[in-house]
């Protein structure tokens, strides 16, 4: 029922993390302002209670006293502590996104908000999103870095150029709300607003079918970004190494995601969406134990960021081997590689 | 043979210089009329005169970066820009904010008060470089130009963060002549700070202990150590924007293979420690200030030294509050959220010494306690709405809202330059020699406190509700608050004007202000004012620690007299002092 009230001139609240953190926020406001308050109040009263009489005044030597220093050194910080205990735990919170969940893609460009629903649909400056279902929010930017902020939802978040950064949404309340970039882009950065839309789920459904253009296909669903994300893999014949044929030249990909990937030197490394856009962009960045590295990079001029998001997406939705595809020589391999065995059944194969 | 024993005595121990008849004061040879050539000023080793070219020249600068608010403030009045284009926005904002951090904040209290006050604070001649402390200001100089030049040629937009990849590949204004200015002003601040640390060290006057220094002056040591240690980092990385912008070697960008987040880290790995470079010395100078007018010691005179070089150690390990949301992992920032909660400690301490000295004195509000007093409130307010921006959950929301814009304007503005105003209206009469009319002075604190409430208030529900900082248009609700917060600019704008009127105007109507108009104890109120040339004919010697206000009629911790001499060098000792005769 809290979740309801709002007090005049603070935002509304239409996520269920909105309502955690303004838990917080309100702690240490009241903290603040009983503390402050307090303060401020004190010196008031000490202001008029010894403003200076006409005659001379006598006042007492006091030096101080470690007693009282470490009272008032020992309460704000116990508060402080517990700032810092709670802060962190609903940091926590909004950076562990679940990974079994829809997953949206942003991509920031200057001064423009491109996003990509998990079924395929685009949008420029709006998201539309299902009220009451957790989706995932992965971003990054095009050029410079930008800020994917929702006020209503109580969420920010940096978008750089290079890397991933991901959140979570859990919207409770119809409505629209802004989106704004929050981290200075140059001329147009006031510009680089947008509007969520969170809309009834049937709403929902209703307004992607009016995007959805549906052509024939199985899974992966046509237009999706994995779907983008395939026919970029068989164009960049990723297959011709990362294929289903096991002939030992690349590592397999299916089921590999947030799997721990054991590495050259003894280390591992979780192959999260960071790890996979780093093995495309620079494969020598970090070898899976056992596997030569032969891999060539893909530099943004070959792969754009919304291009490495569709194959990241894909190489996500690979569950089982059979899922990735074989390789076939109407694309032969880079130049360079290792020979390689004719095969039927390519996906694509007509 | 009698031997005083100071220890034991707290009666007045002071000789001071004797009120100068008019008739001698209009002959007295002082700093400002020793002699009146234009190059007697350029070329001069004198820090009090070094002081005023600081004086003069942050001034100027103070009124360009204030300029430069008044374009951002006047434009917000509506939610499409009332009067600049978005380039021309950026560029005002960005002028706005490298003048008034650069040229104006940073050597302000340094440049001025530093200079001026630490040699005469702790019975110096001079500083211990006065060629150094020379060529300091016009390094300073030299980098103010370039931030000049690169105005009129066209300005910068890239905010004073400078954040690549939009600085070194995307921005298409003057980066490099302000990063020039940047890193040249760097220097400038270099120079005074290894000035000012070799002062304090080796030119203390006989018993001018470290547990008897002023604290203004333990504010600056504080204060040059994060100078000396932090600008180093910002010249490097300014370097490193340039060789990327100029010749694109990739350090930054990461189409060149480059990371943005490093540029970040070594950027605020100075630039926090240069916020406490900024406020410190306005503690230092609240901490003279609140003593002097409420006739009492200062309250806890360790806690407050130790709070300040506390701040200036841990203030260098807390950069990475600025970077929760840019991506730099979630153990960094548990790391940096706690350094943070502890950096906030010593500043409440302080504020708490603060208020305790208050308690029991006889507070006259004199214009430089009505200053403080703005202070201590305004200051409250800044530092305690740091602790939303420290800890990591609420920072989330609220980081590069307007709710920062509010907490560091509260910080720098309400803190730092009322805090140099209150310094300028307590030292201006020894400065200067004059008196200047109190009663306006006292009007220009409430109407620069009221006007600075009413102008930053507001923004911090701006920034709660979402209005990120640095843009020229916005969503019409917030347009109300964006009013608001401009009427209060325009009585600032007011209460900063007046202090130019009635200083100014002093000079030529004030009265004499004497050697001691403020009855203060510190060894620069015992010489005439404006000083004589090398402040002290005779070496002072110091028995007490300072603030000793609360002696019946002390007024003053110092004896004046000469080291040749056995003993005092008048006889206008009073009776009480106390004498035991050795052997007895």
């Amino acid at each position: 029922m809290f979740n309801d009230f709002q007090l005049p001139l603070t935002p509304p609240r239409a996520s269920s993390f909105a309502y955690e953190y303004d838990l917080l926020f309100w702690y240490i406001s009241l903290v603040v302002l009983l503390g402050g308050g307090l303060t401020i109040a004190t010196m008031i009263y000490f202001c008029f209670r010894y403003a200076a009489k006409s005659e001379p005044a006598q006042t007492p030597r006091l030096l101080g006293s470690t007693s009282i220093e470490v009272t008032w050194t020992l309460i704000p910080f116990l508060f402080f502590a517990s700032f810092f205990v709670w802060g962190v735990r609903i940091y926590s919170n909004k950076i562990s996104a679940p990974i079994d969940v829809p997953e949206y893609y942003v991509v920031g460009k200057q001064w423009m908000w491109k996003i990509q629903h998990p079924t395929g649909q685009r949008e420029i400056n709006e998201l539309h999103l299902p009220l009451n279902r957790t989706v995932r929010i992965t971003g990054t930017s095009e050029d410079v870095i930008h800020d994917f902020a929702i006020p209503a939802f109580r969420s920010k978040f940096d978008v750089v150029p290079g890397r991933y950064v991901t959140t979570w949404y859990h919207p409770t309340k119809v409505g629209k709300y802004h989106i704004f970039c929050d981290q200075y882009c140059g001329m147009g950065h006031s510009q680089m607003v947008g509007t969520v839309i969170v809309m009834n789920p049937s709403d929902y459904d209703a307004w992607l079918q009016g995007l959805h253009v549906s052509e024939e296909g199985k899974n992966p669903v046509d237009g999706s970004a994995s779907w983008e994300g395939k026919k970029l893999f068989l164009k960049l014949q990723c297959n011709a190494c990362h294929n289903a044929d096991g002939v030992g030249r690349a590592p397999q990909l299916a089921g590999i995601y947030m799997q721990r990937r054991p590495l050259q030197g003894g280390r591992d490394v979780l192959a999260d969406d960071a790890y996979l856009r780093e093995s495309i962009r620079d494969p020598m960045a970090k070898i899976v134990d056992g596997w030569k590295p032969i891999m060539p990079a893909y530099p943004r001029s070959q792969v754009s960021e919304e291009e490495l998001l569709n194959l990241v997406a894909y190489i996500r939705s690979l569950r089982n081997a059979n899922d990735l595809p074989k390789r076939y020589d109407r694309y032969p391999a880079p130049v360079g590689a290792p020979g390689a065995p004719t095969d039927e059944g390519g996906l694509t194969r007509e | 043979m009698n031997k005083t024993i100071p220890e034991l005595d707290y009666t007045p121990q002071m000789v001071p210089y004797p009120e100068p008849t008019p008739a001698e004061d209009k002959n007295r040879v002082h700093y400002l009329n020793v002699s009146d050539t234009v190059w007697s000023w350029l070329f001069t080793l004198d820090h009090k005169r070094i002081g005023i070219l600081y004086l003069v020249s942050v001034s100027i600068f103070f009124v360009f970066g204030g300029i430069a608010a008044a374009l951002v403030r006047t434009n917000l009045l509506t939610p499409t820009g009332a009067i600049l284009e978005l380039d021309q926005y950026n560029k005002a904002f960005t002028a706005h904010g490298t003048i008034m951090l650069f040229l104006f904040l940073i050597p302000v209290i340094p440049g001025v008060l530093g200079n001026f006050f630490v040699p005469m604070m702790i019975g110096a001649k001079d500083m211990a470089f006065p060629k150094l402390n020379l060529l300091s200001w016009y390094v300073y100089m030299a980098g103010a130009m370039f931030f000049v030049w690169q105005l009129f040629v066209g300005g910068l937009d890239t905010g004073w963060t400078l954040y690549p990849p939009y600085t070194s590949q995307y921005s298409h204004t003057n980066v490099l002549y302000a990063g020039l200015g940047i890193f040249i002003t760097g220097f400038s601040s270099i120079l005074t700070a290894v000035n000012i640390i070799a002062t304090v060290h080796k030119m203390r006057c006989p018993g001018m202990t470290w547990s008897r220094l002023p604290l203004f002056v333990w504010a600056m040591y504080a204060t040059s150590l994060i100078q000396l240690l932090g600008t180093p980092v910002l010249a490097v990385t300014v370097l490193m924007l340039a060789t990327e912008r100029l010749f694109g070697i990739g350090i930054f960008d990461p189409t060149l293979e480059g990371d943005p987040l490093l540029f970040q880290h070594l950027f605020w790995f100075y630039s926090h420690p240069a916020v406490y470079i900024m406020i410190l010395p306005g503690f230092g100078v609240i901490s003279e200030v609140i003593p002097c007018f409420s006739r009492k010691n200062i309250f806890g005179y360790h806690a407050i030294a130790w709070a300040s070089v506390g701040i200036a150690v841990v203030g260098f390990l807390v950069w990475g509050h600025h970077m929760y949301i840019a991506g730099q992992g979630f153990y960094l920032g548990m790391v940096f959220s706690t350094l943070t909660m502890l950096v906030a400690v010593p500043s409440a301490i302080k504020v708490f010494n603060w208020v305790a000295t208050m308690y029991r004195g006889s507070i006259h509000f004199a214009p430089p306690m009505s200053f403080a007093i703005a202070f201590l409130f305004l200051f409250t307010i800044g530092g305690l709405t740091g602790l939303h921006l420290g800890v990591l959950g609420t920072d989330i929301h609220l980081h590069d809202t307007y709710f920062v814009v509010a907490h560091f304007h509260f910080v720098m503005v309400g803190g730092m330059l009322v805090a140099w105003l209150a310094g300028l209206h307590y030292y201006w009469p020894k400065m200067t020699g004059r008196m200047y009319n109190t009663f306006w002075a006292n009007v220009a604190a409430i109407v620069v406190c009221v006007g600075f409430f009413l102008t930053f208030a507001p923004q911090f529900i701006l920034g709660y509700n979402g209005m990120p900082r640095r843009y020229p248009h916005y969503p019409e609700e917030f347009q109300i608050l964006n009013i608001l917060s401009t009427a209060g600019a325009s009585i600032q704008a007011i209460g900063f004007t007046m202090p130019a009127i009635y200083l100014l105007g002093s000079l030529v109507f004030g009265r004499p202000a004497g050697n001691n108009p403020w009855h203060a104890t510190g060894l620069e109120w015992q010489v005439p004012s404006p000083p004589p040339p090398h402040n002290f004919e005779q070496i002072p010697i110091v028995y007490y620690p300072p603030y000793e206000y609360s002696i019946p009629n002390g007024l003053k911790h110092v004896v004046i007299h000469s080291l040749n001499g056995n003993g005092v060098h008048s006889s206008d000792i009073t009776p009480k002092h106390q004498e035991v005769t050795s052997g007895s």
